[in-house]
């Protein structure tokens, strides 16, 4: 099921073959206009717009929509701390609790942009190889000044495919150390504390002993963390460029 | 080519790991070394890299001293090394990811590393499985795929580091198989393992090691008529044959010639038995 949360599915469309950078920007400037809706006609177009996105996609709508699923926590408790502390007319009360009216109009408007982010970027992640988003970003950091900050854009770009990589990986070990653990009856599951204690000592162990051994394998083959090139170079064609210029239209007609 | 001169290593913490080793391998061999838990074997393959540099003493590489610290990323890719976690060496997120790893740190252009994964994939005959995940992938198979990710980069020789180990005995033989390919084709080969039968019939020469110093070095040959322990378990059976007064060759290793002597053996005792009875 974590395997599912925001990750690269198989398939061929043109949102497949738009450059990754192209894909970044774009849900960059969507991410900053989602972020500025205030009003339900405008969550509405973004619904539109996502929804013939994922039509063009390919991906199938349902794969989309379950991204949301490990954020349900998080975005209920969104909504409801918006429905009782916004101050405004009661829609009902009971002693101290009384949603209103107003919150329930932020807390759905406000709840909804985080869903729509999430949507919007499970539909990069599934169409874009994990690599070619790193190397999106990576060109896209070149230009910045990182060497004044002992890191360069290569570094950055490894470092986030070696995590896509690894937590998988880690959450299997904590995975395994949890089950050692219940089956020599310690049951963590009474004692909250004591659980994470004893799952979280071995796993920084664990952890240590990986990004050892990692660091070793990496060196050997000759990593330097400095100009590399890679198996799947970029390159944009006429369709990004006509992408690039419809979202900046776009950006530009909201801001009128 | 490699010549390593009196080293010894120290770990921070004041581990003696190598006491003095002394030893010269050639181009083309296949070199098997082997010890006991904690004699030095990782410690000493890691200096032929450049991953460890002496505390004292000297190695060259292929003419190269890897003390020199202008050579170090040209002895890294003479000198490719495998280790014997699969997991925590494979840096992709797709087969060919990790394969490509090593050829885009040395910033080729994207068609030639493309054709060096691709030949090496096809080298391991793991072609096919070039957009597999590394969760879908067998212990074994990553193994290969570590060896491809190597070869990649074109390296004159290939450490091996207790790459079986963690391996079921199908995977470790289909490593094996494609490990005395790579020997035939040329490349130089150093075997570290713990499991003498795997490599007696494969290696040219046998490095067996002890508390940081080197006992032994000779032939397979050599090396079963002079030490008693670790021997693989068909030549300990020979050898207790041969105690029992069966009429066997005690130094044996492989399954086909010690059932060609037992047969040999059987004939002649039969042969004996019935001279004697007609005799009689
Ligand atoms: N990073 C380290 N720091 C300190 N001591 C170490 C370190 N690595 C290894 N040693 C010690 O150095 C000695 C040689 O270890 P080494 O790993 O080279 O042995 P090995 O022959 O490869 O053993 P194994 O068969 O277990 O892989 C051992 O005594 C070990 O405890
Ligand atoms: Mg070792």
């Amino acid at each position: 099921m974590d395997e599912l949360f925001l990750s690269y599915i198989h398939g061929d469309s043109i949102l497949y073959r738009l450059d990754p950078r192209t894909k970044l920007v774009t849900l960059m400037v969507i991410s900053i206009l989602v972020l500025q809706t205030f009003t339900f006609p405008c969550l509405g177009v973004f619904i539109i717009f996502f929804i013939l996105l994922a039509h063009l996609s390919g991906v199938s709508t349902g794969i989309l929509i379950r991204s949301i699923k490990p954020m349900l926590i998080f975005f209920t408790f969104i909504f409801l701390m918006h429905l009782f502390l916004t101050k405004g007319t009661p829609i009902f009360q009971i002693g101290l609790v009384h949603p209103t009216f107003e919150g329930l109009t932020t807390g759905t408007i406000i709840t909804a942009r985080f869903v729509l982010l999430i949507l919007f970027a499970s539909l990069l992640t599934a169409t874009t190889r994990p690599t070619m988003i790193t190397n999106g970003i990576e060109r896209l950091l070149r230009p910045l000044p990182l060497k004044r900050f002992g890191l360069s854009s290569f570094d950055i770009a490894t470092m986030m495919s070696l995590s896509i990589r690894f937590v998988p990986v880690l959450l299997n070990t904590a995975r395994q150390i949890r089950y050692a653990q219940i089956s020599r009856c310690l049951d963590i599951r009474h004692n909250m504390f004591r659980g994470v204690s004893t799952t979280i000592t071995p796993m920084i162990r664990e952890s240590l002993q990986t990004a050892d051994e990692l660091a070793i394998a990496m060196e050997s083959r000759c990593y330097q963390g400095n100009f590399r090139t890679s198996l799947f170079e970029l390159k944009m064609r006429s369709a990004d460029w006509v992408v690039l210029c419809g979202i900046s239209g776009l950006a530009v007609l909201s801001y009128i | 080519m490699i010549r390593i001169n009196n080293l010894s290593y120290t770990y921070p913490d004041r581990t003696l790991a190598l006491d003095g080793v002394d030893l010269s391998i050639e181009k083309g061999e296949f070199v098997a070394l082997i010890g006991k838990n904690g004699c030095g074997k990782t410690t000493l393959v890691r200096h032929l890299n450049a991953l460890l540099m002496p505390t004292s003493g000297s190695i060259s590489v292929f003419g190269m001293d890897t003390t020199d610290t202008s050579n170090v990323w040209n002895i890294r890719q003479t000198v490719g090394m495998v280790f014997q976690n699969p997991q925590t060496q494979f840096v992709g997120t797709t087969l060919e990811e990790d394969v490509a790893f090593g050829p885009e740190n040395l910033a080729l252009p994207q068609n030639e590393i493309q054709e060096r994964v691709d030949r090496s994939l096809r080298e391991v005959d793991l072609l096919e499985y070039k957009t597999y995940s590394p969760k879908t992938l067998s212990g074994g198979q990553m193994q290969r795929a570590a060896i491809a990710g190597i070869l990649a980069m074109e390296p004159q020789c290939i450490v091996l580091d207790e790459v079986t180990s963690m391996l079921d005995p199908q995977s470790r033989s289909n490593v094996l198989d494609t490990i005395a390919q790579l020997h035939q084709s040329g490349k130089t080969i150093i075997y570290v393992t713990q499991r003498i039968e795997e490599i007696l019939p494969i290696a040219d020469r046998i490095i067996s090691m002890n508390n940081g110093r080197i006992e032994f070095v000779g032939t397979p040959k050599e090396y079963l008529a002079s030490v008693e322990s670790p021997i693989p378990a068909v030549t300990s059976l020979m050898r207790k044959l041969k105690a029992k007064g069966f009429d066997v060759n005690g130094n044996v290793f492989t399954v086909d010639d010690a059932l060609l002597e037992i047969t040999k053996a059987t004939q002649v005792r039969d042969k004996n038995k019935t001279e004697t009875s007609g005799n009689g």
